[in-house]
């Protein structure tokens, strides 16, 4: 029987009870700092040699189901009736409201130091001390919005854009292509201005702080992010019935992407399973 | 040399790219000894410009070296041919006040940091420009360097040595 994920903003108060007392949980063993540190490590850049499994390039999709899925099966093991929620960021895009209320993730960071004051992951509480990070930082940062700086989240317009395309991704493969969904949404572009960085990306630097960096999972809201972009597959994938993910056979020896994307067959690292496998997780769970 | 970067006073060691060929690889070797230690720096050939791909990032200003106070923040750089990136065109070793900043570069040639990690830079000096605009005050880069051990061979990755 399958799980439901919900929208963020409808969860009753006890529901975002249990999903942050499983986050706290999960933390206070160590247990989430191993996500922490698996996300900065299999983060390779495409301007580097060797494999790409989470970031520019077509499996940005399904490792991060899978990446979920995992962080999922822990908060379970804790609540068993808790679920990743997620935050549709083209509707709910204020910097007071769900999910960043105090009963949930807490709000912006303060002015002086982007610290996060408030909520059930400030520093203050001693429940929420970063441990994997870039920087020697140990509290949770956000800045909303950049304020320094202002940019805004992605438009509706952005994910449409993204769900209409209807090829999976393109050759090179990477975070070059200006076609595809996969790019489109999880949205390198090219160009100085910070109109090239759309949809996924532009989230990570619309919130700031520590999702700015290699150690974003550090802020929880990284997996309602996730949870969202995620929801996109399946609405791209129920939009476009006949296109699956691609490539459908690896790169051979003579490209330049030889070994460095992973086909829809072959394994997904750090897993022992195919993007094949995880285009259809509807046994698992269902979005509300 | 002091240059204003969005109203914020840069001042800047000039990058090497006027000089004679052989004095940038005395000028570099001096700052790779100063970031690296000497024992590192004789083991580092200086990479020749002239050997490197074209791309965007060697356009840049910034040359094959920067050394300049940014925000209150001593940042710098130099290309190398060392590391796991040296087939790609060198490896560009990076502090900020001491400390290590990882860099990746782009298919497209733009470099991006472990700070600043979801969008990327023409050059070098611009991305870690941009990290230290993404640190907050008296936030510092880990002493042990970035929080980075994948390995750049692909599949394998050592997640729990």
């Amino acid at each position: 029987m399958a799980y439901i994920r919900k929208d963020v903003s409808t969860l009753t108060g006890a529901e975002r009870r249990r999903f942050v007392n499983a986050l706290l949980a999960i933390k206070k063993r160590g247990e989430y700092d191993e996500f922490v540190r698996m996300h900065i490590d299999h983060y390779v850049s495409d301007g580097d040699g060797g494999l790409r499994s989470a970031h520019m390039a077509p499996s940005f999709l399904p490792w991060h189901r899978r990446f979920l899925l995992d962080l999922e099966a822990a908060l379970r093991r804790v609540d068993p009736a808790v679920t990743v929620p997620y935050w549709d960021w083209t509707r709910d895009r204020a910097t007071t409201a769900a999910p960043w209320t105090k009963d949930l993730l807490g709000g912006n960071g303060r002015r002086s130091d982007h610290q996060v004051t408030t909520g059930p992951f400030a520093y203050a509480t001693g429940n929420w001390t970063i441990k994997e990070n870039v920087t020697d930082g140990e509290f949770l940062t956000r800045d909303l919005g950049r304020a320094g700086d202002p940019i805004d989240l992605p438009a509706r317009s952005d994910v449409e854009t993204a769900l209409r395309d209807p090829v999976y991704d393109v050759s090179p493969w990477d975070s070059t292509v200006d076609r595809g969904f996969r790019n489109r949404l999880e949205g390198w572009g090219s160009g100085s201005g910070s109109a090239a960085w759309r949809n996924h990306n532009r989230v990570h630097r619309w919130v700031g702080g520590v999702m700015l960096g290699g150690a974003s999972v550090n802020d929880p809201v990284f997996w309602l992010h996730h949870a969202f972009v995620d929801l996109l597959w399946t609405r791209w994938q129920s939009r476009h019935r006949e296109h699956r993910y691609l490539p459908a056979e690896p790169p051979g020896p003579g490209s330049r992407q030889y070994r460095r994307v992973v086909a829809r067959h072959e394994k997904l690292p750090p897993w022992n399973v195919t993007p094949d496998q995880l285009e259809d997780a509807s046994r698992i769970y269902r979005y509300a | 040399m002091a240059v204003s970067v969005e109203g914020v006073p840069v001042s800047a060691v000039p990058a090497a790219t006027a000089r004679s060929a052989p004095a940038r690889r005395t000028r570099r070797r001096d700052l790779l000894r100063g970031l690296l230690g000497a024992s590192a720096a004789l083991a580092i050939a200086p990479v020749v410009a002239a050997s490197r791909p074209p791309g965007p990032a060697d356009a840049g200003p910034a040359g094959s070296s920067f050394d300049e106070t940014y925000r209150g923040r001593h940042i710098r750089g130099a290309l190398t041919s060392s590391g796991p990136a040296a087939a790609t065109g060198g490896e560009w070793k990076v502090t900020v006040d001491g400390r290590p900043l990882h860099l990746m570069r782009r298919a497209d040639g733009t470099w991006l940091s472990m700070v600043d990690h979801y969008r990327s830079y023409a050059t070098p000096l611009e991305a870690v420009r941009a990290a230290v605009d993404g640190l907050g005050p008296g936030e510092r880069l880990r002493e042990d360097g970035p929080a980075h051990h994948h390995t750049h061979m692909g599949g394998h990755h050592g997640l729990h040595p």
